[in-house]
């Protein structure tokens, strides 16, 4: 009880504080970007909302983290990247892909684990990927994308390119070692980086001023060499302008920089939590300012956009959703023969190594021929939990898989 | 035919590698202007200039995560880490990041990172500076791991690793820095990954030891033949993942007799591992139980006396090889 | 065939090739001179022991091998050279254990069935299973030669090639049985062949049914050697009762003065490193170990009893090496203690107790079995009270130990419990005479009885 009114003291604290950072209104976009910012925001809602729903379901597996809440943050940051910039990002990342571009069918695909999913069924919600658009993934890890992003920006540092790599963490991977250490490495090497700290005030049940010493995360990095600043999270346009400008200073200037943005997620940490460290009254207030709502009210009271299109654009969200749906339940489940693919790069560009299946003795055969997967279908096909036996098949020549050939007298 | 030490031999793998590509590039704990803990990188800073070749913080999680967050862009890291026991800092970003990305993500991404770390134990460094990691690495799908013996086959064996678009943990031996080999002229030195060498043929039993113990055991097989009339045959499996386990089972069947040492502590070791692999894949012709000679089951010592008491020697191997062989010779 | 490095004199160890007196390709037949070997004490000529081709020369002149090296190799003209291990393991069979054989005592004949302690399941290596497998050979009729009695591949294969002769010329301890009961599996080449003299079939006789036992290589020697030494040396046994009373006493000081330190655990399967620098645990000498101490002390007092008869000659040696025979390996071998005169009884007990443990497991290595002068048997610990040893010639004598009990005796006139020892010297009259075997046995005596000089 006392944890639950602290925290929620806090929260009136640390909002209050962000309300008071955020400037004058920024100007709104063009009528067709602003258009695409609410149905982006609208797409991940639904999107969120649907697999929060298809994992009561069954159908998608694991931990399921849910960024309902969190829309502008990611689309606000999303909106002012160029394609080549690389994003990489947290375990709660379906928006941050869908944001990318990366096409909801594939997304919900993962979920599911089917093949047609961004990583063929390999990743699932945590590990969404796709790197044709420069998403460079949603990780397991908290605070390990933080040196991914930096190697990510060394890369463009050292070519000489002008891409920017924006690293998307919680609260949480603040109190990681990495932060430190790339911090002062970033700053050190003057990487092309943005970190931007999505601050929604948990580390999963833990407060923010429970779990961290500095409750301004914006100077928390500036002792490394980083400095900060805080936004509202919560509106659309007041991330895309700060982010917009923090981009700029990492392309330009190669100078980088911590942005923290407030925003919450209006559900758990993740879909089995009961959310006992908070009160219903807090998610309450802040479903209050609403991202996609306060933006689609201020289109309407700027004359930008009709609430006949606002309606439009929920309907497509609504098909764009269902549609990932039918899609991802229509989707093949992964062959069980390609278990071991891409766990090596296997190719013309490698000097000759070929991975050895340690539960036979013989070179794995590579990728077309996959006669581990035989084996493998065979025991799942018999019921067996897992597929991984410490057998010897091929020292025992042809013992396990008799040639059917070899058998005349069932051909009579 | 040059005569290289190790370190020269894996300074040169690097060189080669780096003119020929641009791509490739060194970072690490005090490479450059000191030139590495171990020398290995000596001139290299002078040749390629800070740009390729980066002394970092010491942040071993954050250094290991950048080279695989570079890789993920296109290029070809090499990251020393200046002793395996740092490595576990890093783990983190072996196992959760670099071994994991390639396979989790669909394959849509590859991790060309070479991450170069000395190990073993000898030199009186104590219980933070002397162990021997291999079978941690082993364990670990997605990853190859190279322990080579010989400067020709680190040499072959780090330009192969530079190229090969996996991430390859390269294990060095500290007391190997210093030794000499023949090293093949010209720049055209790859060896493949998962094959053995056989560096003694015997008929009586086979010895597998790696790093420093393939050394080791050659001298064994030596007091064997001398002393004890029998053949050992030793093998270096020179990579763990791939492992040549065809050259091993071979050779087993041919002995009957099978002895596997390491630096590395014994329980869930090097030995455990190929141990559980002969006997699944060829128990029929094992006429004894697979003997393993392995490091004391304790962290390092200091004490000179105690540490060389910690670590195999040839006479560990020659009883070993001689229980093998009971009541056959 | 393998030609291995001989063993050319009783404390050779190792020799050098000086020079061989044929060439590859030659042909060599028994007897013939075919190399010439320095040892540590001349420069000899071995003849062939095979006949052949001499295909190979393996040690090189000036070469220096241990004994049971190969130093070349005899067979058919044009076979091929091996160098595999197959030669060198039979090889160090032939001259390895068989220097330090001795005579018979402690022998038991070998399992003739399945390991008691697993009744129904034999004890036996992978391949060995493998290969009765596909060769028709029944396991629990053989008898195996590895550790723990497992049957490994060099039984089985010894008694398929026994099968494969008609079950005539199988070496090694091979058991067939001929107990009725399953006829083994498959044994085409004996049940289709004529009836041979072969071990596997044996009619039941008056006695019943009669097991035979090929002898090991071990096994042969010893009973080659213990022959040789009945018959050709002329034995006669000097009989005493050693008064131990005082070594009792001295002993027992000495264990409850080592009680208080703690004994070592026995180290893990796996060859950890950590057992290299052996500290020196408390060791407390057992009553064997003292007589062996008072043999050595008066052995340098008595160089005939150290010595050899040899050739119409006799050998005094300067080194004083006791010999202490152990029952192991279904036969008798002998370790040796080298200069057993110079080391302090706990050196003495340590070393024979490492011996000891490295024959139980075979790992002891021919220099170990090598250079005795002189030996001491001991079957005390069965009750035997006295016994009469054969001579493990060339050496001057043996020393029989018997059992070490209470006995009453006379002291000043009055009947008291004392420990008396009963042992008996065999002393090979050509070297060791009356007189001199008992100079030299009461002087082993006076030593145990008055024990402090065995400090000294």
């Amino acid at each position: 009880m006392a944890q639950s009114k602290s925290s929620a003291a806090t929260k009136k604290k640390a909002s209050g504080s962000a309300d008071g950072g955020s400037k004058a209104k920024p100007e709104l976009p063009s009528k067709k970007e602003s258009g695409e910012l609410l149905e982006t925001m609208m797409v991940i809602r639904r999107f969120e909302e649907e697999a929060g729903r298809q994992y009561q379901k069954a159908k998608a597996g694991g931990f399921l983290h849910l960024a309902i809440g969190e829309e502008a943050t990611i689309v606000g940051t999303t909106s002012v990247m160029h394609e080549d910039d690389y994003l990489i990002g947290t375990y709660r990342t379906h928006g941050h892909a869908i944001a990318r571009g990366t096409d909801p069918k594939r997304v919900m695909a993962e979920l599911f684990g089917r093949v047609d999913g961004t990583s063929g069924g390999r990743g699932g919600s945590m590990h969404i990927f796709d790197l044709e658009r420069r998403f460079m993934g949603g990780y397991g890890i908290v605070g390990g994308t933080l040196p991914l992003a930096a190697g990510l920006g060394l890369a463009s540092d050292y070519r000489g390119e002008d891409t920017v790599t924006v690293c998307m963490f919680g609260d949480g991977a603040t109190n990681t070692g990495n932060f430190g250490e790339t911090m002062n490495l970033a700053a050190l090497w003057k990487l092309p980086v943005v970190f931007l700290v999505e601050n929604n005030l948990y580390g999963m049940g833990t407060s923010l001023e429970r779990h961290s010493a500095v409750t301004n995360l914006s100077e928390k990095a500036s002792c490394m060499g980083i400095p900060g600043e805080r936004i509202d999270g919560m509106d659309v346009l007041a991330v895309r302008e700060c982010v917009a400008e923090h981009v700029r200073l990492a392309r330009e200037q190669r100078e980088p920089t911590l942005v923290e943005a407030f925003t919450y997620r209006y559900r758990g940490h993740s879909a089995a939590d009961p959310e006992i460290y908070r009160e219903k009254q807090e998610v309450e207030e802040w479903q209050r300012k609403d991202p996609i709502e306060s933006f689609a009210g201020r289109l309407v009271s700027d004359g930008a956009i009709d609430e006949e299109e606002i309606a439009a654009m929920r309907e497509r969200a609504e098909q764009i959703v269902l549609e990932a749906v039918a899609f991802a339940d229509a989707s093949p489940e992964p062959d069980l023969d390609s278990l071991y693919d891409h766990l090596y790069v296997v190719g013309e560009q490698v000097p000759g190594w070929y991975a050895v299946d340690e539960r036979s003795p013989d070179p794995h055969p590579g990728e077309e021929e996959r006669r581990a997967g035989e084996r493998a279908q065979e025991l799942a096909e018999r019921g067996a939990a897992y597929a991984g036996p410490g057998a010897s098949r091929r020292r025992e020549a042809g013992g396990d898989h008799p040639d059917p050939d070899a058998r005349p007298e069932d051909v009579a | 035919m040059a005569t290289l030490r190790m370190r020269e031999a894996l300074r040169d793998a690097m060189a080669e590698e780096m003119r020929g590509d641009e791509s490739v590039f060194l970072m690490g704990e005090d490479v450059g202007v000191f030139q590495g803990a171990f020398k290995v990188s000596e001139g290299l800073l002078d040749e390629f200039g800070e740009r390729r070749v980066r002394d970092t913080p010491i942040s071993e999680n954050t250094i290991v995560g950048m080279g695989v967050g570079a890789a993920m862009a296109g290029l070809r890291p090499i990251v020393e880490i200046m002793t395996v026991n740092f490595s576990l800092l890093a783990m983190d970003m072996i196992v959760n990041h670099a071994a994991a990305i390639p396979y989790m993500f669909g394959g849509q991404v590859r991790v060309p990172l070479v991450i170069r770390m000395p190990g073993g134990g000898g030199h009186q460094l104590g219980p933070t500076h002397s162990h021997s990691f291999e079978a941690l690495f082993l364990q670990i799908p997605g990853l190859l791991v190279a322990c080579p013996s010989t400067p020709a086959d680190g040499k072959g064996l780090l330009k192969a690793a530079i190229r090969d678009d996996n991430p390859v943990i390269f294990i060095e031996h500290e007391t190997l820095y210093g030794s000499r080999g023949e090293v093949p002229d010209g720049g055209d030195h790859y060896l493949d990954f998962g094959e053995a060498a056989i560096r003694r043929e015997g008929g009586d039993v086979t010895i597998v030891g790696l790093l420093r113990m393939a050394e080791t055991a050659q001298q064994a097989a030596q007091t064997l033949a001398n002393e004890h009339g029998v053949e050992a045959e030793v093998i270096d499996p020179r990579t763990l993942r791939p492992l040549d386990l065809d050259t091993i089972l071979e050779s087993v069947a041919k002995t009957n007799h099978a002895v596997i040492v390491e630096e590395g502590w014994p329980h869930g070791g090097v030995g455990a591992n190929l141990a559980a692999l002969i006997q699944e894949q060829a128990f029929d012709a094992l006429d004894a139980p697979v003997q393993r000679v392995t490091g004391a089951d304790v962290p390092m010592p200091y004490s000179k006396r105690l540490e060389q008491a910690a670590m195999p020697h040839s006479e560990h191997i020659v009883s070993a090889a001689l229980a093998s062989l009971e009541g056959s010779v | 065939m393998d030609v291995v490095m001989p063993r050319l004199s009783d404390s050779m160890e190792e020799g050098t090739v000086l020079k061989w007196l044929k060439s590859v390709g030659d042909e060599v037949a028994v007897g013939d001179e075919l190399v010439e070997i320095e040892t540590d004490k001349a420069n000899m000529v071995y003849e062939a022991p095979d006949p052949g081709t001499l295909v190979e020369i393996v040690a090189e002149e000036g070469a220096t091998l241990a004994i049971g090296e190969v130093i070349a190799r005899v067979g058919d003209a044009g076979e091929v050279p091996s160098s595999n291990g197959d030669g060198a393991g039979a090889a160090s069979e032939d001259g390895g254990a068989a220097p330090g054989a001795a005579e018979g005592g402690g022998a038991t004949p070998p399992a003739a069935t399945t390991d008691g302690a697993s009744p129904g399941r034999v004890k036996a290596s992978p391949i060995a299973r493998r290969i009765a497998r596909d060769r028709g050979i029944d396991l629990a009729a053989l008898a195996g030669s590895g550790p723990g009695g497992r049957v490994i591949k060099s039984d089985v294969e010894r008694a398929v090639a026994a099968a494969d002769a008609g079950g005539g010329t199988g070496g090694g301890p091979a058991v067939v049985s001929a107990t009725p009961g399953p006829p083994p599996a498959a044994a085409p080449a004996a049940a289709s062949a004529a009836p041979t003299p072969g071990a596997s079939e044996k009619p039941e006789t008056a006695k019943g049914t009669a097991e035979v036992v090929e002898l090991s290589k071990l096994q042969q020697t010893v009973s080659r050697r213990m022959a040789e030494s009945k018959a050709t040396a002329p034995h006669f046994y000097l009989q005493a009762e050693i008064d131990m009373t005082s070594c009792v006493d001295g002993r027992e000081r000495l264990k409850a003065s080592a009680k208080a330190a703690p004994g070592r655990v026995s180290g893990p399967k796996v060859r950890e490193a950590g057992g290299m620098p052996e500290e020196a645990a408390p060791v407390v000498p057992t009553y064997n170990d003292m007589v062996v101490k008072a043999c050595a002390l008066a052995l340098r007092e008595f160089p005939r009893a150290n010595g050899a008869y040899r050739d119409g000659r006799i050998e005094l040696y300067s080194r004083v090496n006791v010999g202490v025979a152990v029952a192991a390996q279904d036969a008798l071998v002998v370790p040796t203690l080298f200069d057993a005169d110079l080391k302090g009884l706990r050196q003495i007990s340590a070393e024979t107790r490492a011996l000891a443990a490295r024959v139980r497991s075979g790992e002891i290595t021919p220099p170990e079995l090598s250079g005795g002068t002189f030996t001491v048997s001991n079957l005390g610990m069965y009750g035997v009270s006295n016994f009469h040893a054969v001579i493990n010639t060339p050496q001057a004598g043996i020393l029989a130990v018997g059992e070490l009990k209470q006995k009453p005796a006379v002291v000043d006139d009055e009947v008291v419990p004392r420990h008396l020892m009963g042992v008996t010297l065999a002393c090979d009259h050509r070297i060791l005479y009356g007189a001199d075997g008992a100079q030299f046995l009461a002087r082993v005596r006076a030593l145990l009885e008055e024990p402090l000089g065995l400090a000294l």
